[in-house]
């Protein structure tokens, strides 16, 4: 079981391996992707730069505290994105028959499914975090929290994603639930839980748990706090656990199309 | 022009087969527009306060028209689409075809805008009903007038995503420049009126493409004003012009060196 693990894991870090090299190819590109992405973030500082001219305290939040609220918000969607692109394919992948390549390799066939492809783009909202992460006050506990919760919520993140892919198993035509469930993680991300009330509040740590991916990790980074830190791993392992459950079980309904594709 | 509006015609009535999809992403904007409510709220700790200028009504009303502008275009669409024109050498088929590229692009996607627009607007209004319980005061030739420049607005900025999805002709990848350029018009224009800049860059937003894509409109429906009309109109047909320009002029630079392998 463990050797299982152990050559899935090391199958899954080499395809994401050649998908990096392969966007290596076009250096200036690739640079220009990161360095234009982590100025696309940087805009964004303007609205909070005239909103708290306007207010000392927003949601609860001072403003190093939304800075960092953006650095997980970024960092969350980078790894995301980097490491799992093509879960935000997935919709199209099962509809067109695409997933027919990886279902007749001996590996796990979603995490081929989704690994195959990097968003060189991705890396600069990383980068973008780390930056906000310094802005905000950098410690050795601040560092390696933030790397541990961009992980997390990286992975809560792709499963949302996953799980609304998977939907085409059962539905046609689900690309704009899909799209419209996958931006409303990015949307409420970016903005402090303090501003939403009542049932709204309730859905951003439930439904749509934009709470356990970005706005728990702020607060433990503020304070920390170690029930809260277990909360967002056992949350993780959970949403990662259902999100396998559901892909596996639609994966029964899959059937092939006569589509001829090969994999370069 | 008759060839441009059968192109027009023609991406209507396929638009109209999809009305539901185009409901469905409805959803998407009506989210946005419920985070942004509540941003607004917050900041308002009394409905009655003016800020900049600004009642909380008339900025929900300004933030619900520049987002139906803004998601009624499907900017990143033209962009990727432009983008994969040049990449793929599709362009390539339009050469020999009896129409400009530049005028196929603007009749096709204007279509797409104005049946989205339609649908977003009149949504967009409901919802804004909903939340505020009121309507801005103006006629009905004042808005048919807001439309109008709603109309104009969404011109220049296919002309101007076009002229940036062309940059694809001389580097790889163009859509970098499209985030920033969305970013710009986000920040500036969409999320906050010109009133709310610091005096010294207001004079520099009035002249850029913020003021005439996303302000002009937006501030016609919550503050109309004849005067304020004509300036907008008119700086919206200069900004018509001159994009049409830069689009032409790097249409013809790129078209040189385009190179077609395969067929």
């Amino acid at each position: 079981m463990l050797m299982a693990v152990k050559n899935q894991l090391r199958i899954t870090l080499l395809s994401i391996k050649y998908a990096f090299m392969r966007e290596l190819l076009n250096k200036v590109t690739f640079i220009t992707n990161v360095i234009f992405m982590v100025l696309n973030n940087a805009c964004m500082i303007v609205q909070w730069v005239i909103l708290y001219s306007l207010k000392d305290n927003f949601g609860g939040y001072t403003f190093n505290q939304v800075l960092l609220l953006w650095g997980f918000a970024a960092g969350t969607y980078g790894v995301s994105h980097f490491f799992f692109k093509d879960a935000y394919n997935l919709s199209e992948t099962i509809n067109s028959g695409k997933l027919d390549v990886y279902l007749v390799q001996p590996k796990n066939v979603l995490l081929s499914a989704i690994t195959s492809n990097i968003e060189t783009s991705a890396l600069g909202d990383f980068v973008y975090g780390f930056i906000m992460l310094f802005i905000y006050g950098v410690t050795f506990q601040n560092f390696f929290l933030f790397i541990f919760f961009s992980i997390t919520g990286g992975l809560i993140l792709t499963s949302v994603a996953v799980i609304l892919g998977s939907l085409s198993f059962w539905f046609n035509k689900t690309e704009t639930i899909v799209e419209t469930g996958n931006s409303l993680m990015v949307n409420f991300a970016t903005y402090p839980d303090g501003i939403f009330k009542g049932f709204v509040k309730i859905l951003l740590f439930t439904l749509i748990p934009v709470g356990l991916a970005n706005y728990l990790p702020v607060k433990i980074i503020t304070k920390f706090d170690l029930g809260l830190t277990l909360i967002v791993l056992l949350f993780t392992i959970f949403i990662v656990t259902l999100a396998f459950m559901i892909f596996n079980k639609g994966l029964k309904r899959y059937s092939s199309t006569n589509l001829m594709n090969a994999r370069i | 022009m008759r060839k441009y509006l059968y192109i027009f015609k023609s991406e209507v009535m396929s638009n109209m087969q999809y009305l539901a999809n185009l409901l469905l992403g409805f959803i998407g904007y009506a989210i946005m527009l419920f985070i942004l409510l509540n941003m607004w709220k917050y900041l308002y700790s009394d409905p009655n306060e003016i800020i900049n200028g600004y009642s909380l009504n008339q900025m929900v009303w300004y933030v619900i028209i520049t987002e139906i502008i803004w998601s009624g275009l499907g900017g990143r669409k033209l962009s990727k689409k432009i983008a994969e024109d040049v990449k793929s050498g599709n362009i390539a088929y339009n050469i020999s075809k009896p129409y400009s590229y530049i005028g196929y692009v603007l009749s096709n996607h204007l279509a797409d805008v104005i049946v989205k627009g339609t649908i977003y607007f009149i949504l967009g209004m409901i919802l804004g009903f909903i939340f505020l319980g009121t309507f801005p005061e103006m006629t009905l030739l004042n808005l048919v007038f807001v439309l109008l420049s709603c109309i104009l607005s969404n011109i220049i900025s296919i002309f101007l995503i076009t002229f940036i999805g062309l940059f694809s002709f001389f580097v790889e990848d163009s859509s970098p420049f499209y985030w920033i350029y969305s970013k710009i018009i986000l920040v500036l224009g969409t999320i906050f009126p010109i009133e709310y800049f610091p005096v010294f860059l207001r004079g520099i937003l009035k002249f850029s493409p913020v003021y005439v894509v996303s302000y002009g409109p937006a501030k016609l429906f919550v503050d109309f004003s004849w005067n304020n009309l004509i300036s907008i109109l008119i700086a919206q047909i200069i900004y018509i012009v001159i994009s049409y320009l830069l689009c032409t002029f790097i249409y013809k630079k790129g078209v040189r060196r385009l190179n077609v392998n395969g067929g």
